[in-house]
């Protein structure tokens, strides 16, 4: 079974995020990266998958230089190789994020393709619908629980009113949500292994973005609330509100 | 086909089936845009065969082939709508914004705007090709309060599409109304301290009356606690109530990543320094086991009185 896994490069979720001033793009400097935390517990079930069935695991990342970081910790989680696509800055729209993996995945001929249900920083949820569609091929996503027999797979996809369970056949792509399961860390011996493996490159031609980005700025300061101790009075303020608030 | 297409998600509550009520927001969005830039809108209601509802690329399909001669086409950024919007954006290469949660109309076109990095910033975006293809994240956007023109889109699959064969195994556990349509959500954390407590959250939502509902952070979810459904934030579901109530949880800013569109939060935690009271727009420093009942007791008084 050969397995890719899409993994993109984030901010931490605890970063302080600050636009740069062209309006049109973050500060970089300084910012600690993560791999986005729904690929982590993808590559994770990519992992377990191959443990079982035999089969290899490809992780892909498509961004600048600093990407090959986040390749360098899927190979010392246990990524057997790592695809690079390098490109000047990362895209703003996951359409061209996702036709650039589509070139560079088509000719791999992998079975099974998993990305996250979506990227924690531009939350774009669209990769894996798209890169199905370039390859077309069927896709699940938003998977919580994913179970593969030879060729067959069950996936648990919850909705908002029920819990759905999918079936279809590989070669597939599936967008996993982090609730299907924590990643592990990376070992020691994982760690030094990956330092001596080589990161492959695959080059990508990028589609001009349609979708443009006018300005981007921080939201509207929120004005300090009112906090006190139970028992001075808060609390009747707070039940008129909620009161009000159920029209009881 | 209409110019602007509002497309509708059916629903089933426990009350019956119906639509999904982001869809009444996006008409009054599409009622709005029309106005002002003299397109005409439509709701499109798309009947696709049962088994094939849930299949985003059979409902994705149809979508892009009722609004290849459409200039804007919108639907509500649930698990489905963005599943089958970023499906029909594939089909017609074009860009989609995705959970956006306002827009504006310059020289005749719309620009929308969409959280990034967990709420932190906020993105205006244009799309440069036809149609243009958003989503908008349920209670974001007013609801429209006139009569929806209801086309319908008779759609028949390709046959070589790939399948995907969906099974519902089961009504989702939990409580009927969900977390991103109450107007009142009560949430519960790791100072619930067990599964056992949530009987007093539980009452404090039934004097809040029937849009209330009950949410909690992920540890929560992830203890089995509460239902998966339930856990809001970045990980979990985006929520904009009129209310919000946070008790016994710290503040996590991947929890109040999910929470920032609420138009009022309320804090109920022991330790005056944790984090949610900054967010907060009223704040009780107290033992949640003590307050909680309390304020259940003082509403349901103004309700006698
Ligand atoms: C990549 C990533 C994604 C994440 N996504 C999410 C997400 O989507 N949603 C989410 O919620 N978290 C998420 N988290 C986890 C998040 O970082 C926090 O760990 C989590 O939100 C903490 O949950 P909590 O507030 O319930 O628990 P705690 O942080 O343990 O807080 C419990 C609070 O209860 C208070 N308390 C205890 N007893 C009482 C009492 N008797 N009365 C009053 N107050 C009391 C304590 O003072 C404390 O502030 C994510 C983390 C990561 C790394
Ligand atoms: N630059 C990238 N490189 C590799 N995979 C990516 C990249 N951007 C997005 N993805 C994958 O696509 C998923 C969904 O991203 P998005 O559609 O942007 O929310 C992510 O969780 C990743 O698995």
């Amino acid at each position: 079974m050969k397995i890719a896994v899409c993994i993109k490069q984030t901010p931490d979720t605890e970063a302080r995020i600050l636009v740069a001033p062209s309006g049109c793009s973050i500060e970089e400097a300084g910012l600690t990266w993560i791999i986005s935390p729904h690929d982590e517990s993808a590559l994770e079930q990519a992992l377990q998958i191959r443990d079982r069935c035999q089969g290899r695991v490809t992780a892909v990342a498509l961004g600048p230089a600093r990407v090959k970081q986040a390749l360098r910790e899927a190979l010392a989680m246990g990524a057997d190789e790592a695809l690079h696509l390098p490109c000047d800055a990362m895209p703003a729209d996951a359409a061209v994020t996702a036709a650039a993996l589509a070139q560079a995945l088509a000719p791999r001929t992998f079975d099974l393709i998993l990305t996250g249900e979506q990227s924690i920083d531009q939350a774009g949820s669209q990769v894996p619908q798209r890169l199905a569609v370039a390859l077309g091929w069927p896709c699940v996503t938003a998977v919580e629980g994913l179970e593969v027999d030879g060729n067959s797979v069950n996936a648990e996809r919850p909705r908002e009113q029920a819990e759905e369970t999918v079936r279809f056949e590989l070669p597939a792509v599936v967008g996993i949500n982090r609730r299907i399961g924590e990643p592990r860390y990376p070992s020691f011996r994982g760690i030094m292994k990956a330092k001596r493996k080589p990161i492959g490159v695959a080059v990508v031609t990028l589609d001009e973005e349609a979708m443009v980005r006018v300005r981007m700025r921080a939201p509207k300061a929120k004005k300090q609330g009112v906090v006190g101790a139970y028992g001075s009075g808060i609390e009747d303020t707070v039940a008129a509100l909620l009161a009000g608030a159920a029209k009881v | 086909m209409a110019e602007i297409l509002v497309i509708e998600e059916a629903v089933t509550f426990a009350a019956g089936d119906g639509t999904h009520p982001v869809t009444r927001e996006l008409c009054h969005a599409a009622d709005d845009i029309a106005r002002r830039t003299g397109h005409e809108w439509a709701s499109l209601e798309v009947a696709l065969p049962e088994a094939l509802l849930r299949d985003p690329a059979a409902f994705g399909e149809a979508i892009a082939e009722a609004s290849r001669d459409s200039w804007l086409v919108m639907m509500g950024s649930t698990s489905l709508g963005r599943d089958v919007m970023a499906r029909a954006a594939g089909l017609l290469q074009v860009p989609l914004a995705q959970d956006c949660t306002a827009y504006s109309v310059t020289d005749g076109s719309p620009t929308f705007t969409r959280p990034l990095y967990g709420g932190k910033v906020l993105v205006d975006v244009q799309l440069k090709s036809r149609p243009m293809l958003a989503t908008f994240r349920p209670r974001a956007l007013p609801a429209f309060d006139g009569v929806a023109r209801v086309l319908k889109h008779v759609a028949c699959r390709s046959p070589t599409s790939p399948v995907v064969q969906v099974d519902v195994c089961a009504a989702r556990v939990g409580r009927t109304l969900g977390v991103t349509e109450a107007d009142v959500v009560v949430s519960g954390g790791r100072g619930m301290v067990g599964p056992d407590n949530w009987h007093i959250l539980e009452e404090l939502v039934s004097v809040l009356g029937p849009r209330a509902t009950l949410a909690c952070s992920r540890p929560v979810s992830d203890e089995g606690w509460r239902p998966r459904a339930e856990h809001v934030g970045q990980t979990g579901q985006a929520i904009a109530p009129d209310v919000y109530i946070a008790c016994g949880i710290s503040g996590a800013i991947q929890h109040v990543a999910g929470i920032t569109g609420s138009k009022c939060i309320i804090a109920i935690n022991r330790d005056a320094d944790a984090p949610i009271f900054k967010v907060a727009d009223y704040g009780i420093v107290g033992d949640l086991f003590e307050v909680v009942p309390a304020l259940t007791q003082a509403i349901r008084a103004f309700g006698d009185s």
